[in-house]
């Protein structure tokens, strides 16, 4: 693993600690600001101290982020994100949990893309786990979730 | 012995049928991601209106003592903590569930949060008026150190780097002031404004436990499906209840730690876990194991965490203080029927008083029972695929996080900071610390204000917070720990360049 | 297929358009709290939506969601600026509290932002001691805080909040300087630290202090209120202790719901709660939780607002 794997997450997280010091200590009132201050400087002086140690290569603990991963995790963690931050909202919770479900499971599903049985398997599972989650939370707990974009 | 003579009251068809319900429901719910205990018993309040006094309180009992131990549930088979009081179990009991431990690591926290359940409500049943004047000893500075103690935890939490460790702490404190600040009520760090309502803990769980194991799930890609199929190993019910016994020393320390810890209101119920956990291995010849699949870890945290339901309820049945969220909502379920805890509950509604509490005992047990009995299946949920897998904590982790506010901001704050944690993790930063970092920082923050007003307006700041037979304690038990976290640390150190040098 | 979809939609929303007022509500509501689960004001809330459901209501339960924090200037943020207008999100609302952090400022909404549609309760502000304390009148109190301005720490729920108006009040109208110590555990929190003997006094709930009292845990002093309380006829008022304090503190708690809320839901709402909260039902639970109930209608409760609002500016003024 290269020093820069160390160095860049724990670059970003000093700059956060500087900017949070920052903040703490110009912001006012400055009673509200009092604990801010406090963990923000110890916040700095442990952020600086691991990133010098970045610098100098002595980061030992921690797996890193290898190329594989990275392409492992790209179209999930896009999936994730968009559901998240937009389909869920925009699509309605259970019409983008059952869009989701059934991308993810195909994206990271093992079983051969050529064979039927796979995809129904696949739309099985997908319509089993919303209908789960329509009844526990919509019919048990009354979850008040945004409007669908296919159904009321 | 007066509660042996309401006995027959638990025993009622109607009543024993709702401690049924109570119990399960409350499994189920509690092992729901988003549900804390407290969001568990609000929801039935309802329920309770049509019900007699006595009846309604058996089913919010029952509920609240199984809702507790049904979060381990979830901390195991998925790491998602159901309340923040499971956090420790995810550590040791979640690792058993990936070697194929599932089900051993199910029984142990369901036998453990039985007798730590069971010593908790009988303290509340002997000991409620001596208890009671302990629980209201607990002033501002008393409860600042107390989170104080709870910050030198984070040593234990992770055995990579001790910087890291703290490091992630200080992340988490730093989180937690974000939105308005409770007392002053000014605005801190909104830097988008979805964060102007704070950072909810219980979304916030979900995201730094859940989504690094989703994006985890992720990163093993399209593995072989042959390759994937764990045995889950069965685990006869014998084994696990003599593992707990010889495991004495640590349900020990759990339960004693939960249930002192359980009495001081607005702190208790979050910490009492972890707590436990640290001291256990403070305490264990295998403290090394700890983290890597020990019993011990859950036993340590799930008795306390259960030891803790009995006396965190003594507060309000004594003084009519509620002590912890969840008791505010109980004191809502007596207030409809017109009771008033304190002297009016136990001189005139003895039988709702001890039927509520009998409910919590026979509860425990049933809870026991009823856990034991679908551990090893639930176990099985290790041999869903992974892929499947992943898609389904996605799903539970979004839903679960909406419930809890309906806020579409706090599902945005639990992906944003869980796949922040994911890559941080990469980097030997750790989730625990940095969640009790987010639990404690108000603790200390609000009691160090309070307690600095008054300091202002009478003795002054020094001899408020640094005298009184509490304070010195708590500051001893402080720096006791923290010296005994460096030491061992140094010897430590010692070991492993004594063991290169004899290898080399 | 794009413009297939676009004319169901419009046909959809033609459908619905002019059914609004009729049907609705055709689906669950959710009260807005913006206190924490169990507290004063989330209890009272459960009991006076119990019956929504009942034909002779809305037809519709009503679920509770709880956004609690900083003193409730977290929830009103948001029902009044992320809520959705559509009928279906009410919000409880706390006078003075929410009014006087608007004129605080620092917050996004004011009595402009939401439209009131009925009141349920009115819950007194009362100054309590501990048991055991030596404070036996209002003058006791008073006495102490001029032998030592500035020391007499006594608690609260929050800044901003009832209590603290009510502590600016008495402040004011006794001429003395006190130590008020906002608690972040609300009322509750506020009335721990007074039996703990944490502080020498505190302001809270009549209905907390009520409970408390009855437990033999507090004695309560004096009540900021125009009336004595039909909970508790022993206990003087303010001004009958001789110092000038009218109701400002009084904490009122009802239903609201966001501007841009459509005029025929809030007709139909402000015809219909004022009876739910009058049901027998919600009345008995209410007296035996020793809440103290007041029922106004949608026009009083307007009323009710602007008064609190120029009262408050003139108080809040002179900090």
């Amino acid at each position: 693993m290269s020093r820069w794997q160390h160095i860049i997450p724990s670059g970003l997280v000093a700059l956060t600690g500087i900017w949070i010091c920052w903040v703490s200590y110009t912001q006012q009132p400055a009673q509200a600001f009092l604990f801010p201050r406090l963990i923000s400087t110890v916040f700095v002086a442990l952020a600086l101290w691991t990133f010098a140690k970045a610098l100098l290569g002595w980061s030992r603990a921690g797996d890193g982020i290898s190329r594989r991963i990275i392409v492992n995790i790209l179209p999930g963690l896009i999936v994730l994100l968009i559901y998240v931050f937009w389909a869920a909202k925009a699509l309605g919770f259970y019409t983008a949990s059952a869009i989701v479900f059934f991308i993810l499971l195909s994206i990271y599903d093992p079983n051969p893309h050529s064979e039927v049985r796979s995809w129904i398997k696949r739309v099985i599972i997908t319509v089993g786990f919303v209908v789960i989650m329509y009844g526990l939370f919509a019919q048990v707990l009354n979850v008040f979730t945004p409007k669908e974009a296919l159904f009321q | 012995m007066e509660f042996i003579g309401y006995f027959d009251e638990v025993f009622q068809p109607i009543s024993f049928m709702l401690l049924l319900i109570g119990t399960i429901g409350g499994l189920i719910l509690g092992a729901t991601p988003g549900l804390s205990p407290t969001m568990a018993v609000a929801l039935l309040i309802p329920f309770t209106f049509q019900l007699e006094p006595a009846q309604g309180l058996i089913l919010l009992g029952a509920a609240y003592t199984s809702t507790v131990a049904g979060g381990a549930v979830s901390a195991i088979l998925l790491k998602i903590p159901g309340a923040p009081a499971n956090i420790a179990t995810t550590l040791d009991g979640h690792t058993m569930a990936t070697q194929g431990r599932g089900a051993e690591a199910l029984q142990l926290s369901f036998i453990s949060s039985a007798i730590g359940g069971v010593f908790g409500v009988m303290l509340l049943i002997f000991l409620t008026p001596a208890l009671s004047k302990w629980a209201l000893a607990f002033g501002p500075s008393h409860l600042f150190w107390l989170a104080i103690l709870g910050v030198t935890v984070i040593g234990t939490l992770d055995s990579n780097s001790v910087v890291k460790g703290l490091l992630s702490g200080c992340i988490g404190m730093w989180l937690a002031t974000i939105g308005f600040d409770d007392i002053m009520g000014a605005q801190r760090f909104i830097f988008h404004p979805e964060l102007s309502g704070g950072i909810n803990i219980i979304p916030a769980l979900i995201g730094l436990f859940a989504i690094p194991q989703v994006l985890t799930m992720f990163a093993q890609g399209r593995k072989a499906a042959d390759a994937e199929v764990l045995k889950v190993q069965r685990h006869p019910i014998g084994a696990a209840i003599r593992e707990t016994f010889r495991r004495s020393r640590s349900l020990t320390i759990g339960t004693g730690i939960g249930a002192f810890i359980g009495l001081i209101p607005g702190v208790g119920g979050q910490i009492a876990g972890l707590v436990a956990y640290d001291q256990a291995k403070k305490f264990s010849p295998d403290r090394k194991k700890f983290g890597t699949g020990h019993s011990e870890g859950v036993i340590a945290a799930e008795s306390a965490n259960n030891a803790m339901v009995g006396p965190s309820l003594v507060p309000l049945l004594t003084l009519s203080v509620p002590g912890s969220p969840t008791a505010a909502v109980l004191l809502g379920g007596l207030l409809i029927h017109g009771i008033f805890p304190g002297s009016d509950l136990f001189d005139n509604h003895p039988d709702v008083a001890w039927t509520f509490i009998n409910s919590m005992l026979i509860g425990q047990i049933l809870m026991c029972i009823f856990g034991l009995y679908v551990a090893g299946f639930a176990a099985r949920v290790a041999q869903v695929p992974q892929s499947v897998m992943a898609a389904i904590v996605l799903g539970l982790a979004v839903f679960g996080s909406y419930s809890v506010q309906n806020s579409m901001g706090d599902v945005y704050v639990m992906a944003a900071l869980g796949v922040g944690m994911y890559f941080l993790e990469r980097f030997g930063f750790v989730a625990a610390p940095l969640v009790l970092g987010l639990i404690l920082g108000p603790i200390a923050e609000a009691n160090f204000i309070q307690g600095a007003m008054i300091a202002d307006a009478t003795t002054g700041r020094l001899p408020y917070f640094f005298s009184g037979m509490l304070n010195l304690t708590l500051i001893f038990i402080v720096v006791a720990s923290v010296v005994y976290s460096v030491w061992m640390e140094i010897r430590q150190r010692k070991l492993d360049r004594k063991d290169k040098e004899a290898h080399a | 297929m794009r413009k297939l979809l676009t004319g169901v939609a419009t046909a959809l929303a033609l459908a619905a358009a002019p059914a609004v007022a009729q049907d609705y509500p055709e689906r669950p509501l959710m009260l807005m709290v913006s206190y924490g689960a169990g507290g004063a004001t989330d209890f009272q809330a459960r009991i006076a939506t119990m019956t929504a459901g009942n034909e002779d209501a809305l037809g519709q339960p009503i679920a509770i969601v709880n956004k609690p924090g900083a003193g409730g200037r977290v929830g009103w943020n948001w029902l009044a600026t992320q809520a959705e207008a559509d009928g279906y999100t009410l919000g409880a609302y706390n006078v003075p509290h929410f009014i006087a952090q608007s004129i605080e400022g620092g917050v996004e909404y004011s009595i402009d932002s939401f439209e009131p549609i009925a009141n349920w309760g009115a819950d007194p502000a009362v100054f309590v001691v501990g048991a055991d304390s030596d404070f036996n009148s209002m003058a006791d109190v008073v006495a102490y805080a001029k032998e030592n301005p500035g020391k007499l720490t006594f608690s609260g729920a929050g800044l901003f909040v009832g209590h603290h108006i009510a502590a600016l009040q008495l402040e004011q109208a006794a001429g003395v300087k006190l130590a008020y110590i906002p608690n972040n555990k609300g009322g509750a929190g506020a009335m721990k630290a007074v039996i703990a003997g944490e502080v020498l006094g505190g302001v809270n709930n009549l209905s907390d202090a009520f409970r408390a009292a009855a437990a033999g845990n507090v004695k309560i002093l004096g009540v900021f209120d125009l009336e004595r309380s039909s909970f508790l006829p022993d206990v003087p008022t303010m001004v009958e202790q001789g110092y000038d304090i009218d109701n400002a503190s009084v904490n009122f708690r009802g239903v609201m719901v966001p501007k841009g809320t459509p005029q025929e839901v809030i007709d139909k709402l402000a015809a219909t709660v004022p009876a739910m909260f009058e049901s027998k039902q919600v009345q008995s639970k209410m007296e035996a939780g020793g809440s103290p109930m007041k029922i106004m209608g949608r026009d009083e409760v307007i009323e009710m607002w602007k008064a609190r609002q120029a009262t408050l500016e003139k108080l809040l003024a002179g900090l």
